[in-house]
């Protein structure tokens, strides 16, 4: 009894030091922040609080926030799936875009009926990012290359392909390198659409969609996968260590591809439901930085899957502020970049305190490791 | 008679930890002081705060009858204190005589005055009769003359006091004679010694007084003279203790493991293992003793599974397993205490339940289909804890909250659960305290009188010798020599792990016939 409730306090006290830190952070990056647009002779009170009206203010702007927040929480996913197996994915942004223009394509290339098509769309999307995210683990696998560098490649490769793609062979207009829109029964139905007759529609002025829910079940598939599976348990400890997991029978290269393609796969995933969601269409590089966004969401949310999901949320509706504050009042929104920056910046700061202590910790004589709960036994 | 050094009141906390609390610590002028207690007593502590290395919360220090405030490192190295780690603080690309001047070289304007450099290093080392060649690159060098370079460093900087920190660990037997010969000839030169260790029978040998400490206290200090290994040994560990091991004769079964001519190749690349064949009977303890980095660390690599071989077989139970991976080997009934806990034995971050389940989690009970049992897996856990006396708040902690012993205890839960046919013991009591030591061996001890065949791999001679039934001797990556466990001397182990086997010990005695 009094085990569970030590366990429970100490459960309590670990979050609760984490979000100091998180609050800590944010200050810190509020404050840098200030200074910054002090220095641009604006007043920060006013900015943050039209940020925070634009992110938070009207069920408009949280609309607005659900529709950034969407192809983030995929991609904050996949970074995080590859950081807790201790794979170096730098490639979801590559395997977004593959994932999103391959959807196009099953999305107007085919017809039937929608109970068939959605989920098809939404596969091709999860297999065509394992695809991309399959050639720089083919690398390392049979040449040993490092996944860090082809990642990276490969992001590269994606957007000239796809530039051919949009431009040639999928091209359906001839002024600009646009694909043909996805079919109707390809499209995952924005709120407003479903409830513009009703009388109190939802999402109005935002194309928010029910991704969202796609990407509430991903997060709890995956959530379930690490808890309750044998292959998450295996990601988790080849995550944490790999000599241990090799030394425990654990096959390295077993959970090094499957951490990798599924990583890729929800990148690609997240590229899906964003088309079949919010452009119907694939516009030559509609937007970037999805894969950087997500990554950046990973890591303000302790790498762990609930919270890469809420920090994809936060960031989201960051956006969103940002995009009212452009318009409001004028103030680029490269400043909310860089106050988020700035935030990232401080929790990471604070993460490296934690690893250096680690460090520490780990490299101290045997004596100093002993804690108090050896003392007090 | 002065006190070259007395510590009074020292504490200093770690979070969590008291290390040393109120400790009194005070050495006199030329002589040799062991310092012993178990890992995790704060010995280590206490010196570095004399170093310089750690700063205490409390407490004064005086040199010579002088207080002083050593704030760092460098303070302690003006006041002529030397410290001599444990793991050796050398760069081993650069020579003798540049690793000893290293940061206090004689110059010649900007330059490195090299032949000063070694004109001093080979002064101070007939001065104090350790012979070194300033020229040879320490990378080529044996263990003991890494040593000496490592105390010729502090001989250097002036060093009146010399701390020594677990100096016998590396050395066999005969170096550590040699390296007696040494630490009096230091005191003969007008230093003071520091000796810390938790071999009593090395205080007993080689020291003038010692002290004990206990849990971050000092429990006594006494002149060696006047005390014993069973009275050291009480006031370490505060309880008699089993100096050896009781065991009943072996009942020798199959053979288990069979290792035919291996030949295993080391990180880098050099043949480490060559030509090891040996064998293994259910209910045998097979020792294997030798110097550390004689080709142990890659001879259990091999059989395990983590190395591969470049010659030679495994058999377990009659089955060749070396093509096999390493879940594959311990499907066939191995099981492994691994040398090195903190990287291969244990996932630190991970709780203890996961660390526990790491090697069965994959099949029934602990999982069905794809999905854990996490209810079996978390009673498991709970069992194994009580079972193996971990001490611990729970299952759900993080492994590195808990300290060495229990840590070890917790391989050893899991790697036993599994009912092994076979048992790799590496190191299995390095670094522990004398109460865990026990609890280890004893449970090897009941692995092997419940039929399990036994490779205990260990630098510590008194381990292999008191739990052996039969002893291999591995010297350069071969075996130098075999012995019945009941018929092992030290000495003769000792030659054996000097390279020294019995045909040249019967030549000499030829050659000395002849002559």
């Amino acid at each position: 009894m009094s085990n569970t409730a030590g366990a429970l306090s100490r459960t309590l006290g670990k979050f609760l030091r984490r979000s100091v830190g998180i609050v800590l952070s944010i200050l810190a990056g509020v404050f840098v922040g200030s200074l910054i647009m002090i220095w641009y002779k604006q007043n920060p009170v006013e900015i943050y609080g039209q940020l925070l009206k634009g992110a938070y203010g009207s069920q408009r702007s949280l609309f607005i926030g659900l529709q950034r927040a969407t192809p983030l929480i995929f991609t904050a996913l996949a970074s995080t799936l590859a950081f807790r197996t201790g794979v170096f994915n730098v490639g979801v942004e590559g395997q977004f875009f593959i994932g999103a223009i391959a959807g196009t394509y099953v999305g107007y290339a085919f017809q039937m009926p929608a109970i068939i098509h959605l989920p098809l769309t939404l596969l091709t999307g999860f297999v065509a990012g394992a695809a991309w995210a399959f050639v720089p683990t083919l690398m390392r696998q049979k040449l040993g290359v490092s996944e860090i560098v082809t990642t990276i490649m490969t992001n590269y490769i994606a957007t000239f392909l796809i530039s051919y793609l949009t431009n040639y062979p999928m091209r359906a207009d001839p002024t600009t390198p646009d694909t043909p829109p996805i079919m109707p029964t390809a499209r995952l139905p924005q709120f407003i659409e479903m409830t513009r007759e009703s009388a109190n529609p939802l999402g109005k002025g935002t194309q928010a969609h029910l991704g969202i829910l796609v990407a509430v079940a991903v997060v709890a598939v995956m959530y379930f996968i690490f808890k309750r599976t044998k292959i998450g348990f295996e990601w988790r400890m080849v995550g944490i260590s790999f000599p241990f997991s090799e030394f425990a029978g654990m096959n390295l290269d077993r959970t090094f591809i499957s951490g990798m393609l599924v990583s890729g796969g929800l990148a690609g995933l997240g590229g899906s439901v964003e088309i079949m969601g919010v452009w119907r269409e694939y516009k030559n590089l509609f937007a970037t930085g999805f894969g950087f966004k997500g990554n950046l969401a990973a890591l303000l949310g302790g790498q762990s899957i609930l919270g890469s999901t809420v920090a994809a949320l936060f960031y989201g509706s960051m956006e969103a502020g940002a995009l009212g504050l452009e318009w409001s009042a004028g103030i680029p929104r490269q400043l909310i970049d860089i106050v988020v920056g700035l935030i990232i910046f401080f929790m990471a700061a604070e993460g490296m305190w934690d690893f250096v202590k680690r460090i520490k910790w780990a490299r101290a004589p045997e004596e100093e490791r002993r804690t108090t709960q050896e003392l007090e036994a | 008679m002065t006190l070259a050094v007395e510590m009074k009141g020292i504490r200093k906390v770690f979070p969590g930890v008291v290390a040393n609390d109120s400790v009194d610590f005070a050495v006199q002028e030329g002589e040799i002081h062991a310092l012993v207690g178990e890992n995790g007593a704060g010995k280590t502590t206490l010196m570095n705060v004399l170093f310089g290395l750690y700063f205490a919360e409390a407490g004064s220090i005086q040199i010579r009858g002088q207080p002083v405030h050593i704030r760092k490192n460098a303070d302690a190295i003006a006041l002529g204190i030397g410290m001599v780690h444990q793991s050796f603080k050398l760069v081993p690309s650069f020579t003798v005589a540049e690793n000893i001047t290293l940061g206090a070289e004689p110059r010649k304007g900007i330059f490195v005055d090299r032949e000063a450099v070694r004109d001093s290093v080979l002064e101070i080392s007939e001065r104090f009769g350790l012979k070194v060649d300033p020229e040879a690159r320490v990378m080529d060098l044996p263990v003991g003359v890494q040593q000496r370079v490592e105390i010729l460093k502090a001989l250097y900087r002036e060093a009146d006091v010399l701390i020594l920190d677990e100096p016998t660990a590396v050395l066999t037997p005969q170096e550590t004679d040699e390296f007696f010969g040494v630490v009096r000839s230091l005191v003969a030169g007008g230093k003071t010694v520091i000796f810390i260790t938790h071999k009593l029978r090395e205080v007993l040998e080689i020291s003038d007084r010692v002290t004990v400490m206990r849990d971050g206290a000092v429990v006594g200090t006494k002149d060696t003279k006047d005390t014993d290994v069973a009275e050291l040994a009480r006031m370490m560990v505060g309880r008699e203790v089993l100096l050896r091991v009781e065991k009943r004769n072996a009942e020798l079964g199959e053979i288990v493991l069979r290792v035919d001519n291996l030949r295993v190749r080391d990180d880098r690349h050099q043949i480490a293992v060559r030509g090891v064949s040996l064998e293994v009977r259910a209910g045998e303890i097979l020792g294997v003793a030798g110097v550390m980095g004689n080709g142990q660390r890659e001879l259990v690599e091999a059989i395990v599974g983590l190395r591969p071989a470049v010659g030679g077989t495994i058999y377990v139970s009659g089955k060749e397993i070396t093509p096999l991976s390493v879940r594959e080997r311990r499907e066939s009934g191995m099981s492994c205490i691994p040398e090195d806990r903190y990287v291969r034995g244990l996932a630190l971050p991970a709780t203890i339940q996961d660390n526990l389940v790491a090697c069965s989690y994959y099949k029934a009970p602990m999982s069905k289909g794809p999905l854990l049992e996490l209810d079996t897996i978390a009673s498991s856990a709970e069992t194994a804890i009580k079972t193996f006396d971990v001490r611990t708040t729970g299952k759900d902690v993080p492994a590195f909250t808990l300290s060495g012993g229990n840590l070890q205890k917790v391989v050893i839960a899991r790697e036993l659960s599994s009912d092994p046919n076979l048992l790799i013991a590496a190191q299995p009591t390095r670094g522990l305290d004398i109460g865990s030591i026990e609890f280890v061996l004893q449970r090897i001890i009941d692995a092997r009188d419940g039929g399990t065949a036994v490779l205990l791999v260990s630098a510590e001679l008194d381990e292999v010798m008191s739990l052996s039934d039969r002893i291999v001797v591995l010297y350069e990556g071969k075996i130098v020599g075999t012995i019945d466990g009941a018929h092992a001397t030290e000495q003769g182990l000792g030659l054996w792990m000097a390279g020294i086997s019995d045909e040249d010990v019967e030549e000499e005695a030829k050659e000395a016939a002849h002559v």
